[in-house]
């Protein structure tokens, strides 16, 4: 169709646009990218699943292997190591104290250097509680009474000399050390050596034995996804969802669909019908929840009404545990009540786009009212369906106020409410970032596939 | 048999009367143009014809059937709208196909018809196509060929050429009305276009601010018109009015216009005696004048003010009283503006139209 470009030209590329995109770019990064990789990984990753074995008792040393978390270890030698003030807290420290002193030793000269904290009795602290002197230990069961002095705070380092029991010293500086270990572990049939800091491990009587209490790497994991498959909630909640949704939704299409068409009629007061009824859209989900609870409880409108027409003796109570089809038709009403409206406002869009003469065209060549709907206006309208659709099903995966309220979330539970009960009840943050995934793939594959059904539309181009 | 027949319709939108108690009757396979400025009230009526929308007042029967208060499908019409009305999510065969479908006509006949209507409007090859992929003129051709493949008897056509460009409109123009003689349906094509009525129409209904000015044949509407509208609507350029003082002078009727004065036709001498001392308006077309470049005793002499070449006459705008007046002459009659030039007024040709009600007086 168009004249072919010469192939000299070279069109210019404009960067415009592409800066234009960029803040969606951060923004999406930011608020939603980020947000949600995180949550797909707590929902298979398990984190400290592993622990890195090290060559030597550092942190920057080469990694020699990896145990499991609960790995038998046999301790083989251990070495302090400097640790930063903030990493305290840590569970399972296990901490060594060095003084750099300075005394003299048996000869008369003065010596400076390290020695372990055991070795040395605080005498002396000054205001803010820092040891300034103290003597030297007796070693208790040993024949060599001599302390020795490190150049560091560590026990490889060159030994500057020794000190005797009793002597004064003055502490110059204190360092905490984190200790490290040495160990040992057979897995799957292969010996694994390397240090770990004590942090990860639990050390048991003699200090010979450990178990890996935790690792310091995670690992991909199915758990959380068998955890909530195998959960009781997990198949009720599930079907609740998908029974839910399949009720409601096409109740929503066939209801906007009929007020779409009752408003293109365009009968008087119709703009107010439509702004009454949207007021739905305004009302929280929880509100709703809570006044169709107020219809259908034991003293509700609902059983007062019915009292009042003398049409039942006594209140009969709709949402107990025993009548789950009530509470299901009170979430429904509910749902139907707040978010028909949504699905109508899109379907009315899409209706006011339709060219009247197309109508009156398909009037004036014998189509009668519903020939019309179904040749004319659900064709034309499909744009719009697709997009509702959508809207309504990955909104209908998320349903939980409403159902909480009347539903008490026990006995007629779905999914959101499971995330929920995971993550605030059970506190299993790892499931229920597993349900949430799981909701958002459904959401995912159902919007994919309500855009592939209606691909053919594409080809006509609108 | 299916003439149309309108009966003193009424529309109302609220309080304006957008048709306003118009009365005419197409005869069977008769071509009326409904013609007149933008905003007339020309779709209304026709949209009453079809029954989108019902008449406030009056009635409207087709082949002799009431049909005032029939649904449109009921009334056996069919429809060129001005936006074409196509339906977008179909492919052009099914377009054509669709008012045969809804009538349940059967499949062979249904596929007859449209590619016989598509080869009367050379789109017969583009029947797999979506009107989003087409072209204004095309889809044009799409909602004819969908008109026209019902084969009522009545067609009903909104300006169907008003959203082509001018060349593709003129091409249009004479290939549907070829088209329309061939089907012979009795049609009401509405335009605002004066050309396309006058060159299409076995009759023209001229209208304005919702009234029938005149219900006529072409020659008629064009030579005679009923009125100071008509006349100034239709023609180009229009028909020139001046206004005259009508006299006596020797017991013969006058009428002075500047310092000239014309003597009206015999015929004419007692309706306008009655106008004497009035104003009155005098109608002539611009090729109805004669021209002469020498003075005559029954010509009056005028200025040249303006001179337009138009290759097939030469178009003369002069001064006559306080009214300007085109004057066509032969293109070989040469002048220049500022020239004095002596026009005479054929008897015959003068229309004579009263100054207050603006209604032509013809002699009965
Ligand atoms: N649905 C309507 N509601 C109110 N006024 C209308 C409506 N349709 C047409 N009109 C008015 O009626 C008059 C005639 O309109 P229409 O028949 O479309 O004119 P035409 O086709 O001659 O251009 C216009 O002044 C228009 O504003
Ligand atoms: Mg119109």
């Amino acid at each position: 169709m168009s004249a072919p470009s010469s192939p000299k030209r070279r069109r210019k590329r404009n960067w415009a646009p592409y800066l234009l995109i960029l803040p969606s770019i951060v923004y999406l990064a930011l608020f939603f990218a980020y947000p949600m990789v995180n949550g797909l990984i707590l929902s298979v990753r398990e984190a400290g699943a592993l622990l890195t074995l090290h060559g030597e008792a550092q942190q920057l040393s080469l990694p020699t292997g990896q145990l499991p978390r609960g790995a038998q270890v046999s301790i083989l030698d251990q070495q302090g190591n400097l640790i930063s003030q903030d990493e305290l807290d840590q569970a399972n420290l296990v901490t060594e104290i060095w003084f750099q002193t300075r005394g003299q030793d048996s000869t008369g000269e003065t010596l400076e250097g390290w020695a372990p904290g055991t070795r040395i009795r605080v005498r002396e602290t000054n205001e803010s509680g820092a040891p300034v002197s103290g003597t030297v230990r007796p070693r208790i069961g040993s024949d060599d009474p001599l302390t020795f002095i490190y150049a560091e705070p560590n026990d490889n380092s060159e030994i500057v000399g020794s000190l005797e029991v009793q002597t004064p010293v003055e502490i110059l500086d204190q360092v905490t050390l984190e200790v490290w270990f040495l160990v040992r572990a057979e897995v799957e049939e292969q010996t694994e050596e390397g240090w770990v800091q004590s942090r990860y491990l639990q050390v048991f009587g003699d200090g010979t034995q450990g178990r890996v209490s935790r690792g310091d790497t995670g690992q991909f994991t199915t758990r959380y996804f068998q955890q909530m498959v195998n959960d009781r909630f997990f198949v009720p909640a599930l079907r609740t969802t998908l029974l839910l949704m399949v009720i409601i939704i096409p109740i929503q299409f066939v209801l906007a669909i009929t007020m779409a068409l009752v408003i293109q009629a365009n009968p008087k007061g119709s703009g107010l019908f439509l702004y009454l009824f949207t007021i739905g859209l305004g009302v929280s989900d929880l509100a709703v929840g809570i006044v169709w609870y107020s219809i259908f409880t034991q003293l509700g409108y609902l059983n007062s009404i019915l009292q009042g027409l003398g049409l039942i003796d006594s209140p009969i109570t709709y949402l107990s545990a025993t009548k789950q089809y009530w509470i299901l038709i009170a979430i429904i009403l509910a749902e139907v009540w707040r978010a028909t409206s949504i699905v109508m406002v899109i379907v009315v869009a899409g209706m006011q786009a339709i060219s009247r003469e197309v109508l009156e065209a398909a009037e004036i060549f014998g189509a009668g009212f519903w020939q019309r709907v179904r040749y004319v206006i659900l064709p034309l309208l499909r744009p719009s369906l697709q997009v509702a659709l959508i809207l309504r099903t990955i909104l209908a995966f998320q349903v939980f106020a409403v159902v909480v309220v009347l539903g008490g979330g026990d006995i007629v539970t779905v999914l959101a409410n499971e995330t929920y009960r995971q993550y605030y009840d059970l506190r299993n943050v790892n499931v229920a970032a597993a349900y949430s995934v799981f909701i958002l793939l459904l959401s995912m594959f159902t919007a994919v596939f309500y855009l592939r059904a209606v691909r053919t539309q594409e080809e006509v181009g609108g | 048999m299916a003439d149309i027949k309108v009966e003193n319709v009424t529309k109302r939108f609220g309080d304006f009367i957008a048709v306003d108690n118009v009365s005419m009757t197409i005869e069977d396979q008769e071509f009326a143009v409904l013609l007149g400025p933008s905003g007339c009230g020309k779709t209304t009526l026709l949209r009453t014809i079809a029954g989108l929308g019902m008449a406030d007042d009056g009635r409207i029967s087709i082949g002799g059937r009431d049909v005032t208060y029939l649904p449109p499908r009921q009334r056996k019409i069919s429809m060129v709208f001005q936006s074409y009305a196509i339906f977008p999510h179909m492919t052009v065969y099914d377009n054509i196909a669709f008012g045969l479908k809804m009538n349940k006509f059967d499949g062979r006949e249904i596929d007859k018809r449209v590619r016989e209507g598509a080869e009367l409007l050379h789109i017969e090859n583009m029947l797999d196509r979506y009107p989003s992929k087409m072209s204004g003129g095309q889809r044009q051709r799409v909602a004819v060929a969908r008109a026209i493949a019902m084969k009522s008897e009545v067609l009903l056509m909104d300006e169907p050429l008003s959203n082509l460009d001018a060349l593709l409109r003129l091409e249009m123009r004479a290939e549907l009305k070829r088209l329309l003689q061939e089907i012979k349906a009795t049609t009401l094509y509405v335009t605002h276009d004066q050309i396309e009525a006058l060159s299409m129409g076995d009759r023209i209904a001229v209208m304005k601010e919702g009234e029938i000015q005149q219900y006529d044949i072409p020659d008629a509407v064009y030579d005679l018109p009923t009125n100071h509208f008509v006349g100034s609507f239709i023609g180009n350029p229009p028909m020139n009015f001046m206004q005259g003082q009508v006299q006596r002078q020797n017991g013969q009727v006058r009428v002075r216009i500047g310092d000239f004065d014309l003597s009206p036709s015999n015929s004419m001498q007692p309706l306008l005696s009655a106008y004497e001392g009035k104003p009155i308006y005098i109608g002539i077309r611009a090729e109805n004048m004669e021209i002469l470049a020498e003075p005559a005793e029954d010509a009056l002499q005028v200025e040249v003010l303006v001179v337009e070449p138009l290759g097939s006459q030469n178009l003369l705008t002069v001064q006559i009283g306080d009214d300007l007046v085109k004057v066509a002459t032969h293109p070989t009659f040469k002048v220049k503006p500022g020239t004095k030039v002596w026009v005479r007024f054929p008897e015959e040709k003068i229309r004579w139209v009263d100054h207050d009600t603006r209604q032509a007086l013809y002699p009965s």
